[in-house]
């Protein structure tokens, strides 16, 4: 069963070192009561180890002479430490590859081992960080710089996250105005979305307004991420007004369906990510 | 004779015998009846196992986190697209969080250039020691530029001469009266009912301790800033001061909020950084001494958006602690100039 004896006593000697040492100052006040400890490690193939103390110890036997037979009660014994409860120490490894939510080739990182085992480790899609796989995998990043399958770790996500929303512009239902990239900013930060004014491209024909027609209607606007990344945005038209006696209200607006405003639009809209899936009620039944 | 009375199953003795010596007091059990509520067990239709209300077993307590969200385990954006839910809240300079309101409401959107714009500031509720905390507290902060806030109130102010009368009554007091007033209201003449505030000079005090239970709270005092020789000032800082209060969260007593405007968006920014400072170096005021800080954190909102811009407000106490770090040390030198002046006298004096 055991093929590798030797290989077994050496690893139960290099987990004995440290424990027996942390707990010195605790062993050291039960000495002058008894002087002989005895470990006992158990050491079992899921790579845990029980450290037990005898709750009776055996004692000493003199020279020459027999040891002392063992009695019930030096079979008893007390739980020190148990390795499976400790905390584990993150692994540092480095991407073989891109991972999303991770980073691209040779990013370095540093996560809890029931993660870094099955998820990255296993499917080959990191390795650990030794100084060979560094050098080995920083000079793969290199080579392919050019064709990264995303500018950033994070922008599979926020690409996603874009192409699932429909995003209400609010304008003036009184004041005349034609929209401007600026006008998108603000109404994209209100909903917690940050983008420069360089990043959006607007739609071809400027919308105008306040026009009643184009109360929620659709259109759309390109955003370009890290000057690579494209997503198109869908956006909805809502005229707003600070007397709360005109103001339109349109009751679940976020889940109607609507026109867009310009007809040639249309299949560019239609062929963008649902903005509103009903998600089904779960029973507690 | 008892051996007797007991064949005869009667005991002479023992039925007049009584454990308590003293009557007990008339109604005494009647009362203890009454003390005993019957609790009636109200009859409930059958509820599913799952529905029931857990009776064991205590309720979670409320934390720090579910009331203000803690971000700092999230990561700081590196895109230049990017979600703030995801990431850290952003950090705002006041600059950029004022000219951010002012884009939402800018006439072609919400269309109120002039709407009241708020610092809403949390606070580390914890006094010095750690089962006490800070109770509501109402201040006035006296803000260097003026904005009409809407909050109106009635100042009476008392002194003793009639120039200082005078004074009080062009700063803009609503009434001013001297030893003549406070006869009346002790004859119950003049009513202080309708006035807010009520201000004073501390050589009519004596006077005024005659009507001091007629005033209870609003009786004046150095440490509020009622009482004070220099009247004009007081005057103005109770007229067009913003008044605001520090509230405890509900359950949580430990966190504590404050909301007050401090300016209008069509204001100057430097005139509004400077209103917001004064109410951050204000609001700091109430602190309890401990070295941890008071203020934790301060977001800039504007109604209707719902935009919550988060701002380093730490700068603008940093500045007041090296002001008053300043004015100590220029203190202390007066101190000692006095001192040396004094030595002087006393020398010149022999």
């Amino acid at each position: 069963m055991l093929k590798f004896p030797r290989l077994l006593v050496n690893h139960v000697k290099a987990l004995a070192t440290p424990t027996s040492s942390s707990n010195a100052d605790y062993l050291s006040q039960q000495t002058r009561i008894v002087k002989l400890f005895s470990y006992l490690f158990l050491f079992n193939f899921l790579q845990n180890t029980f450290i037990l103390k005898r709750r009776n110890p055996v004692p000493l036997h003199k020279k020459n002479s027999k040891p002392h037979r063992l009695r019930s009660r030096n079979f008893i014994y007390d739980l020190v430490e148990d390795t499976n409860v400790k905390k584990k120490e993150p692994l540092d490894l480095i991407l073989t590859q891109y991972v999303a939510g991770l980073g691209n080739v040779g990013t370095r990182v540093s996560l809890h081992p029931a993660l870094a085992y099955p998820k990255l480790l296993l499917p080959k899609l990191a390795d650990y960080a030794t100084p060979e796989n560094i050098e080995k995998y920083k000079k793969l990043a290199i080579d392919q710089e050019n064709d990264k399958p995303f500018s950033s770790s994070l922008v599979e996500k926020t690409m996603k996250y874009l192409s699932h929303k429909r995003m209400s512009i609010v304008m003036s239902k009184d004041v005349p105005w034609t929209l401007e990239k600026w006008h998108i900013k603000a109404n994209f930060r209100k909903a917690g979305i940050y983008l420069p004014e360089d990043t959006i491209t607007m739609p071809e024909k400027p919308i105008s307004g306040p026009n009643l027609d184009l109360q929620g209607k659709e259109f759309y606007v390109t955003i370009t991420i890290n000057n690579r990344e494209q997503v198109k945005v869908r956006c909805c038209l809502h005229h707003w007004t600070s007397e709360s006696s005109s103001q339109l209200r349109v009751n679940e607006f976020w889940k109607l369906p609507t026109d867009p405003i310009f007809p040639e639009d249309k299949p560019i809209l239609d062929s963008l990510s649902p903005f509103w899936v009903e998600r089904k009620k779960t029973t507690h039944f | 004779m008892y051996r007797q009375a007991s064949c005869l199953n009667f005991y002479p003795l023992i039925s007049f015998l009584q454990a308590r010596n003293y009557a007990a007091r008339k109604g005494t059990r009647e009362k203890a009846r009454k003390k005993k509520v019957k609790k009636v067990i109200e009859k409930i239709g059958f509820i599913p196992h799952e529905q029931r209300v857990k009776t064991g077993g205590r309720k979670k307590a409320l934390e720090l986190k579910d009331i203000s969200p803690d971000d700092s385990k999230k990561f700081e954006p590196i895109d230049n697209v990017w979600i703030s839910k995801f990431h850290k809240w952003k950090i705002y300079s006041f600059e950029e969080a004022v000219q951010n309101h002012r884009e939402t409401h800018h006439p072609t959107i919400y269309n109120l250039p002039n709407e009241p714009i708020k610092a809403f500031l949390e606070l580390d509720m914890q006094h010095v020691k750690k089962t006490k905390f800070v109770d509501a507290f109402t201040r006035i902060v006296c803000l260097p530029h003026v904005f009409d806030h809407g909050q109106t109130r009635k100042l009476l102010v008392f002194c003793k001469n009639p120039e200082m009368e005078d004074i009080a009554r062009d700063a803009g007091a609503d009434y001013v009266g001297g030893k003549q007033l406070i006869k009346q209201i002790q004859n119950g003449q003049f009513s202080m009912k309708e006035y807010d505030i009520i201000l004073s000079e501390p050589t009519i005090l004596p006077d005024l301790l005659l009507i001091r239970g007629l005033m209870r709270k609003k009786f004046p005092n150095a440490k509020s800033g009622t009482l004070g020789t220099d009247l004009k000032t007081m005057i103005t800082k109770f007229l067009t001061g913003m008044r605001y209060t520090g509230k405890p969260h509900e359950t949580l007593k430990s966190f504590g909020t404050v909301d007050v405007a401090f300016g209008t968006l069509d204001m100057d920014t430097k005139q509004l950084e400077e209103n917001f400072a004064t109410v951050i170096k204000d609001v700091n005021e109430a602190k309890p001494r401990r070295p941890e800080p008071f203020i934790t954190r301060a977001v800039i909102t504007c109604s209707p958006s719902p935009e919550r811009f988060k701002v380093n407000f730490e700068q603008y106490l940093l500045k007041n602690k090296a002001l008053e770090a300043e004015a100590e040390a220029e203190e202390e030198e007066e101190e000692e100039e006095e001192e040396e002046a004094k030595q002087d006298a006393v020398i010149a004096s022999h």
